[in-house]
């Protein structure tokens, strides 16, 4: 806990209200003067048990239970749910359905990236982004709601296969979409680099390096940002990754522009790659002919045994660790979730910059807290 | 690295304690490690073989065999393997080494295993709860015999 | 006008001699807050005053689960609730209303009611989200609060999961319907 030691210290709680927060949590922040000496974060305020949950439910139910653990990515964390079951009861999703939860979760990265983004202008006051940005999220958005019916919390997944096929006219709306945001884009960072503002803001500020990442257990774009090509997508490719060109996006710097630009980058690469998916989609079914459960199974059970696997979240590395003891619900379900080491990573982060800059900082990091809390 | 130098290298390494080894496929090998040297064993794995990364640490409780396994994802930032560590803790005296000197990720894993579980961890730096609420700490809302869950105060339940 | 202004000081004049029993300072009218705004209650500049603060509802942006996104996406660009004079605003100093935007836990609830303490009144409280009307996913979890409308004198519910934001802006206009007929909560806190 934080204490006072000298009477020109002072302690400041930002959080758990605070505009700077995607959701709630706590900085306890001491300051000498205008420097932060001393912090630590106070987590939990959306803790609502979702693992103890999950073991009551279910493995049908998980589903919609681990969408809304991180509402901004809620497709990777079917994915990995789904990928958890279809490894324990050895099932193999078809082709067809492969492709197109390559084309969602990019997707739904895109749009992450774009809240992300946004909401770090907003941070460091320039919520003029965070209009801008938000409106290209909503035309993605609106992709998205086309194949799976909903904005954030789809259900989408499921083992073995997805619930539906891609709608008519999808990849000629998905064209339309990107020209627009590709040109958005191009703003964006135009806006980036010429600012002068934004840039003394973010250039050698919150400089994280590699090594510290690393022993940080930081992972996803804050870690790309400081040279590391780590990316679950190449290093244990799942689902049709390892079919599909792309770059693992990194700067060098480390700092809040990088892990910004790491950002952008990764959007136009998603979008890459999408259109790759979709020229590359074979035909087919979405379930296995020979599938014991299919779309709508409410029972089904999956032989003992566990299994940890991960993909790569919008933020990082996400993993998740399922025993089964053969009966319709999982024994144990834990969710290794990229935001919570990088929270865990803000203090040391944080201290002996001066205190303007903690909301850029903490705001670069991009953190879901629903997910750290789970 | 490929997961068979991995597993015969601990297992030479520490004969006494590693036990059960298991390779599930190539990226995915486990052991169980006797619980007072995983704090030495951490240590081999990330200064001999590369294994930097502390992906995950949980309990899982067997309340049928009285135990809690403590488990540990150790992956590494360069290879693919993932190697799962496991050590076995009885039910009621859940005490094992914090590993925050290795690897200092595991300080929040462990409070959170801590408050949800109440396996205690000696020589970590500040041992609190992190995600629960002060009072509700001594719960222990994780293990398979809490009994406030599930919670019935919502008046519109079925 | 003035006779509306001769009847409050009538009426205050009464109250305050019956309740407080005060000194009377000669050519000096003594009066309360409360007592003035209950008197305007009852004629038609409530009606007026009414129609003011509905159509200038800001509210609070304090996501707190998966709604606290949509929230955030109504109050943007694309939705666009300016047009309705709703406009998010950070501080709990500056709001009108306040969105209960997703699960309330234990831990999170003296919070929450320290924010709705901060509100300066009149001041209206909206449930947005299965979560804040009954639990919605985790109505069973040991960590979420459940019945908050016995907390929070809540005006609105917006069913969904989480509600598109079309239906939060109806619930901001079922809410302005509400002050309108003067049949809210809100006000009278
Ligand atoms: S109602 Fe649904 S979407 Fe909204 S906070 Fe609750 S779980 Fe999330």
């Amino acid at each position: 806990m934080i204490e006072k030691t000298t009477p020109s210290e002072m302690i400041v709680h930002i959080g758990p209200q605070h505009p700077m927060q995607p959701g709630p949590y706590r900085l306890n922040v001491k300051l000498h003067g205008e420097t932060v000496v001393d912090l630590d974060v106070e987590l939990g305020f959306i803790h609502k048990g979702i693992e103890k949950i999950l073991e009551n439910k279910t493995y049908l139910q998980g589903i919609t239970i681990v969408d809304r653990m991180c509402y901004l990515a809620a497709l990777s964390n079917e994915e990995v749910f789904c990928g958890c079951v279809e490894r324990l009861a050895g099932i193999e999703p078809t082709p067809r359905s492969q492709y197109i939860r390559v084309i969602v979760e990019e997707l739904s990265r895109i749009q992450s990236h774009l809240l992300g983004f946004g909401e770090f202008g907003h941070f460091i006051g320039y919520a003029s982004m965070f209009m801008f940005t938000i409106k290209e999220r909503e035309d993605v958005l609106s992709l998205l709601e086309m194949v799976t019916g909903t904005r954030i919390t789809h259900s989408y997944i499921r083992f073995g296969g997805v619930r539906e096929d891609l709608p008519e006219g999808f990849e000629e709306k998905c064209k339309k979409v990107f020209e627009g945001v590709r040109i958005a884009c191009d703003e964006y960072e135009e806006l980036l680099r010429t600012d002068t503002i934004f840039k003394e803001r973010s250039v050698g500020v919150g400089v994280l390096t590699a090594d510290i990442a690393k022993e940080y257990g930081v992972a996803g774009p804050s870690l790309r940002a400081t040279g590391v090509p780590f990316d679950i997508r190449r290093n244990e490719p799942y689902l049709v990754y390892d079919d599909l060109d792309f770059n693992v996006c990194t700067q060098t710097e480390g700092d809040i522009f990088a892990r910004v630009k790491v950002r952008l980058d990764e959007i136009r690469e998603s979008m890459y790659i999408i259109e790759q998916a979709l020229d590359q989609i074979p035909k087919g079914p979405l379930f296995a002919p020979d599938l014991p459960y299919g779309r709508r199974t409410p029972v089904m059970r999956v032989p003992q045994g566990e299994v940890f696997f991960r993909v790569e979240d919008p933020r990082g590395e996400m993993g998740m660790y399922m025993v089964s003891d053969g009966s319709d619900k999982p024994y144990r379900v834990k969710v290794r979730g990229p935001v919570f080491p990088t929270m865990q990573a803000l203090p040391p982060l944080i201290k002996g910059e001066s205190i303007a800059d903690v909301t850029a900082i903490a705001g670069s990091m991009d953190s879901c807290t629903s997910e750290a809390d789970r | 690295m490929d997961a068979k130098t991995i597993i015969d290298s601990i297992s030479n390494e520490f004969s006494d304690s590693i036990s059960n080894t298991l390779i599930e496929s190539e990226i995915r090998v486990s052991a169980y490690v006797s619980s007072p040297d995983v704090v030495e064993v951490c240590r081999y794995l990330k200064e001999s073989l590369g294994f930097d990364h502390l992906s995950c640490e949980s309990v899982v409780d067997y309340i049928k065999r009285d135990e809690f396994e403590v488990v540990y994802h150790i992956a590494s930032y360069d290879h693919p393997v993932v190697l799962t560590l496991k050590a076995i803790l009885p039910r009621d005296n859940p005490v094992i080494d914090s590993i925050v000197d290795v690897y200092w990720n595991a300080n929040w894993y462990e409070r959170e295993n801590y408050e949800l579980y109440g396996v205690s961890y000696t020589n970590h730096p500040y041992l609190k709860v992190l995600v629960l609420p002060e009072e509700m700490l001594g719960e222990w809302p994780l293990r398979k015999d809490y009994e406030g869950f599930p919670q019935k105060t919502a008046k519109n339940l079925v | 006008m003035g006779e509306i202004n001769q009847n409050i000081t009538q009426k205050t004049n009464e109250k305050v001699e019956e309740e407080v029993n005060q000194e009377e300072i000669p050519g000096v009218i003594t009066t309360t807050s409360n007592a003035i705004s209950d008197f305007i209650k009852k004629t038609a500049a409530q009606d007026f005053i009414n129609w003011g603060r509905k159509n200038s509802l800001w509210f609070m942006t304090q996501p707190m689960g998966c709604c606290g996104v949509e929230m955030i996406a109504t109050g943007c660009a694309h939705y666009d609730t300016d047009r309705f004079g709703i406009i998010p605003r950070n501080s709990p100093r500056h709001a009108d209303v306040m969105i209960i935007s997703g699960y309330v836990t234990k831990k999170y609830l003296p919070a929450l009611k320290n924010l709705w303490e901060q509100m300066a009144s009149p001041k209206w409280i909206l449930a947005m989200g299965d979560c804040s009307i009954s639990g919605g996913p985790f109505y069973e979890s040991y960590s979420t609060v459940q019945n908050i409308d016995e907390i929070f004198p809540i005006d609105v519910f917006i069913p969904g999961c989480p509600p598109r934001p079309e239906a939060l802006l109806e619930g901001f206009i079922q809410l302005q319907k509400k002050i309108a007929a003067k049949k809210d909560k809100g006000t009278n806190y």
